[in-house]
Formats: structure tokens, sequence, C-alpha cells
């Protein structure tokens, strides 16, 4: 084997260690972008695309920032002409459920809320203003970090704070107390 | 000052940091001397205590939330795959 082929091998190694532990992470974000699961999945693997041949300017801190925004970039290109990053449209997940029903979901106890509890928190989050819904979205439910949200939401990791500061502050007040310690959540 | 408003003042204090707290995320971390500070507040605070609950509780409700998107493993597979093809060449 030549020493270009070893090097292309190593880039390729290299790339697929940094990505690989994110796809799923990429696939929930890319979901909240787009209007279908296939639009999903087509929007990450053109990303992982253009991610693949801007690798060598990645400095290899934070993949994960890395990789949110060059699916953010992608997403704005893809979609010039559509609504720009979505996030929020929690409705939208809600008629995405499998139609194969709840068996097919990851698991009880992964999925299991209080069905009242799931019903005014969906109300809730619905009442929020997009924006601050987009941040609480990305860092609540999908567990990103305040960069990662930033990287996704193009804006600084002080406006993802106080965003997702009022967002948890409205629920919180909304709900309540007693509804939050009921279900052994707390 | 009162004790009344001392405790009030750390109440504010308190809050502005109890998300940064409970979170613990890189971007901005409390310093040592804040975060002992804040426990030794949410310790004895009866308003601020279960503040720290219900942000605990709302966390984990979002988290089991059925709202959540939910992604298919086959699709995770499929771009699995995609990236295999994409490092070997065989992509464009």
């Amino acid at each position: 084997m030549t020493s270009s082929a070893d090097a292309a091998d190593d880039r390729g190694r290299a790339f697929r260690e940094l990505v690989e532990p994110e796809i799923e992470v990429m696939l929930r974000v890319a979901r909240t972008m787009t209007a279908s699961d296939a639009d999903a999945e087509d929007l990450v693997q053109e990303s992982l695309l253009r991610a693949y041949k801007g690798l060598s300017r990645f400095d290899g801190r934070h993949p994960r920032a890395w990789l949110l925004t060059i699916l953010r970039n992608t997403n704005a290109n893809m979609h010039r002409r559509q609504r720009p990053v979505l996030v929020d449209d929690t409705q939208l997940h809600r008629e995405s459920r499998p139609a194969f029903g709840a068996a097919e979901r990851p698991s009880a106890e992964q999925s299991f809320l209080d069905e009242e509890l799931d019903e005014e928190l969906h109300a809730a989050v619905a009442a929020l203003d997009a924006r601050f819904r987009s941040a609480l979205i990305l860092v609540d439910v999908h567990d990103l970090s305040y960069a990662e949200a930033a990287a996704v939401l193009d804006v600084p990791v002080g406006t993802v704070m106080s965003r997702l500061s009022r967002a948890r502050e409205r629920l919180r007040r909304t709900l309540g107390p007693t509804r939050l310690s009921r279900g052994g959540l707390s | 000052m009162s004790g009344t408003v001392r405790m009030m003042m750390t109440c504010h204090w308190s809050a502005r940091r109890i998300q940064r707290y409970l979170d613990a995320d890189p971007s901005a971390p409390l310093t040592p001397g804040e975060v002992a500070r804040l426990e030794a507040h949410l310790a004895v605070c009866e308003r601020c205590g279960p503040m720290v609950a219900e942000h605990r509780a709302l966390h984990r409700a979002l988290s089991l939330w059925s709202g959540r998107p939910y992604v298919d493993p086959a699709a995770v597979d499929r771009v699995r795959t995609f990236l295999d093809e994409l490092t070997d060449g065989r992509a464009s």
C-alpha cells in the first residue's frame, strides 16, 4: 500500500471515530429541522459528506458542535427557500411517532411519563415563544451543551443561556410545584 | 442589614445561579466558592431548595416526554453504513 493510501485510511478512520458517536444526536437534531424522517436522514448524510470534505479545517476540538454547525449550514443551503431552523415544531414530533405503535418505541422506561403531565408539558412547551422553545428543546430534550445548542441556533452561548433560563422558569411556573413533584420525578 | 434582607439578597443571588449549578455546563461553570455559597443557602432556604427540586423534576420530565423525537435504530445503521462507504471512498 502506498503512503498516500495509508494517509487516506488514517483520515477515514479518524473521521469515523469522530462521527460515529454523534450519529444519533445528529439524526435527532436534524429531525427538528426537517419535515420527515427521510429528510432528516438525507440532511445528516449530506452534512457528513461536507464534514468529510472539510475535515482538514477541523481543529479537533468539540466534534459534536462542529458537526451540528455543519448540519445547520447544510440545512440552510439545502432549503434556502423554506423555513429556517425549526427545532420547535413540537406538533410535528407528535404526529411523527412511529406508525407501528408504542411497542416499537425505545423502551417503556424511556418513554414513560404520567399521561396527564405529558399532555400538560406539550401544552406548556407549545405555548413558549419559539426562540425560548428552541433553546429548551436542544438542551433539555436533546441533552446538548450550551455551546452545542449555540452552534445549532447560530447565536452566542449567553443567548442560549438566557433563553433557556426564561423557558424553564415559564414551564416551572406553568406546571407548578404540585405537578412537578408528582410521579416521582423530583 | 437585617437577617431577612440578607436572606432575600442571597435568594436573588442564588436564583441567578441555580440553573448553571444544575447544568454544570463546561461553558459556564460556577467557581468552587459560588458552589459552596449556593449549597449552603439551598440547605436552609425554604424558597430556593424546593425550586431546585422543581428544576430537576422539569428536566427529568422533558427527558421522558413523548415530544422527544424518536430515532429509528435502522436509520442510525443506515447512516453508519453511509459513513463506512464515505470513508472507504465508495460514496461521493
